[in-house]
């Protein structure tokens, strides 16, 4: 009689189970959805998120697609190790990235042109420093300029804002200014991160230089021409697509091989007309209507 | 349960030695005392280990008058209802996440301390510090005062018919009783101060050197979780610069395992 209760329970308990596993649950997974993950650059981000609104809105269906912030070193790191579908970026491959992730095949789509500006203090630029000159910017990230009175500014020390090293903006800014894109400034006051952080710090401050996509300025923050010689190049679109502009760079969505499914499909609304629209409304310069550009890394 | 804790927290440490390993092999132990940390060239935490070190200390000597007065006063001189309300009031501030603190330190506090010392900027190890004994308070005052209640209360009445004042009792009697106790909150306010992550992150400066006189705290620096916070998605997976964040993630784990662990010690001899 007590065995017999105790296998009565027993044999409900494998019956159930028995039934359990022989249910259909793929109805269950049926709600999980398709995700395009798109993570890197926070100068590409407002670009790819508004895209990403109207690209769904557009489409209907049940995917889903989220927008991640970070950086362009986070978006390279991100796709290569595939966690991510597409990363945005503002700037070139590293050496070190392109030997990193040979195996990953990375493509470039470039989707945008931008600029990098010197960004000023908007008390600096009103004080009178409008445009300065390579020589003159690299003095201040070394150190060797201290006061903007130095450059025909106010009676006030240079707050040199620096970015953090894999940053997009920094590569492009560094490039040109200190001659190598992972160059050190010395002089660093401060570092910070995303476009959003480094504008906000030069808000704040009444006498902080720092490196800022040309999208960013505001009342706050305001970008200085470059001056070469006699001429300043001021940071205008025109200037952007011709090319004199000096730190004039492309925005690039970048994938593991050749983008396919809901990538694909993205990638090509971001490059037809209705992106090229948010494109030009976000401040940045769409590239030409021909553009099918893509690089792919050896 | 015990048994499960342990083992996280064994599992943890092992793969962050594991991680780890070859930062070291690579740099030795200058690794911990040179401060050059540049991705691709040097890995020096010695920038890290100093910023978050001084953080915290400033927190302390900031906040601790603050938090064991306020501990001692609502322990001793406040009537039973407005301690439950104080009580209850620091126990929800303890729970405030760390980036509520940090945008508030950003928008206010940095600029107070710009202005206040004349600074041409806000964001220094000064603010981080600052910051931080602001939130640890309510966790030292909460910890303290349970310490100072669980002295019994013959020892009050016998101080009290002895003949001694209030505060002569206080001072003589019952703190000398809960300083294990309040040793012990110190030790756990340190270590949630050492691995709060975002709002040092937003206020630091994110310099990774150590202060020209390296008492200068009114310039910027970096502490061990906001360089991990802004460097670690950049690195994820493998190469000697994630091998450096897990260094430093280890150099972090220890620190605060030591310092809970004696925190939880002290706090044991003194549980209600």
């Amino acid at each position: 009689m007590y065995i017999c209760k105790y296998s009565k329970k027993w044999v409900c308990l494998l019956v159930l189970t028995l039934v359990f596993m022989t249910r259909d649950f793929s109805l269950l997974w049926a709600g999980e959805r398709e995700t395009l993950r798109i993570v890197g650059s926070t100068t590409v981000l407002p670009i790819a998120s508004r895209a990403a609104e109207q690209f769904k809105a557009l489409k209907g269906g049940t995917f889903r697609i989220t927008v991640n912030a970070g950086g362009s070193g986070v978006g390279v790191n991100s796709v290569a190790g595939r966690r991510a579908d597409i990363g945005m970026i503002s700037r070139e491959l590293s050496d070190g990235e392109r030997r990193r992730f040979r195996d990953s095949h990375l493509t470039l789509h470039q989707v945008a042109r931008d600029g990098v500006v010197c960004a000023v203090s908007s008390e600096v630029y009103e004080g009178g420093v409008r445009a300065l000159t390579k020589q003159q910017i690299s003095d201040i990230y070394r150190g060797r300029l201290t006061n903007w009175q130095e450059v025909g500014g106010p009676d006030r020390r240079i707050v040199v804002v620096d970015k953090e090293r894999h940053r997009g903006t920094r590569h492009v800014f560094m490039k040109y200014i200190l001659g190598n894109a992972t160059a050190r400034a010395p002089a660093a006051r401060l570092v910070t991160g995303s476009n959003n952080e480094e504008q906000a710090k030069i808000a704040q401050s009444d006498g902080a230089i720092g490196m800022l996509s040309v999208a960013w300025l505001n009342e706050d923050v305001k970008g200085t021409g470059i001056r070469e010689g006699d001429r300043v190049i001021e940071p205008t679109r025109e200037h952007i697509v011709s090319g004199d502009f000096p730190m004039a760079r492309s925005l690039v969505f970048l994938t593991a091989g050749e983008p396919k499914g809901l990538a694909r499909e993205f990638i090509a609304f971001v490059l037809g007309p209705k992106g090229r629209r948010i494109i030009e409304n976000s401040g940045y310069t769409p590239m030409p209507a021909t553009t099918t550009a893509q690089v792919t890394t050896p | 349960m015990a048994a499960l804790s342990v083992v996280c927290a064994g599992t943890i440490f092992l793969y962050l030695l594991r991680e780890s390993a070859p930062v070291f092999f690579a740099e030795g132990s200058g690794f911990l005392t040179r401060s050059d940390w540049w991705v691709g060239e040097s890995y020096g935490a010695g920038s890290m280990i100093f910023g978050s070190f001084m953080v915290t200390g400033i927190a302390l000597i900031i906040i601790l008058p603050f938090a064991l007065g306020g501990a001692v006063f609502t322990s001793e001189f406040l009537s039973p209802r407005w301690r439950l309300v104080i009580k209850s009031v620091m126990e929800l501030l303890a729970g405030v996440p760390g980036i509520v603190y940090g945008l508030l330190g950003m928008s206010m506090l940095a600029v107070w301390v710009k202005s206040g010392f004349g600074l041409i900027d806000g964001n220094t190890i000064f603010t981080a510090g600052l910051l931080l004994g602001i939130m640890i308070l309510p966790t030292i005052i909460t910890l303290s005062e349970d310490a100072l209640r669980s002295v019994p209360g013959e020892y009050r009445e016998t101080a009290l018919a002895l003949g001694l004042t209030r505060i002569e009792m206080v001072w003589s009697t019952v703190i000398p009783q809960a300083v294990p106790g309040i040793i012990g909150a110190i030790f756990l306010g340190m270590g949630r101060a050492m691995g709060e992550t975002i709002a040092v992150m937003l206020v630091i400066g994110g310099l990774d050197k150590i202060p020209a006189p390296w008492f200068d705290v009114f310039q910027a620096g970096q502490s061990i979780p906001s360089k991990l916070g802004r460097e670690a998605a950049e690195a994820i997976g493998s190469g000697l610069h994630w091998n450096a964040l897990m260094g430093l993630g280890l150099t972090l784990f220890l620190v605060v395992m030591t310092l809970s662990m004696a925190g939880n010690m002290f706090l044991k001899r003194v549980r209600m």
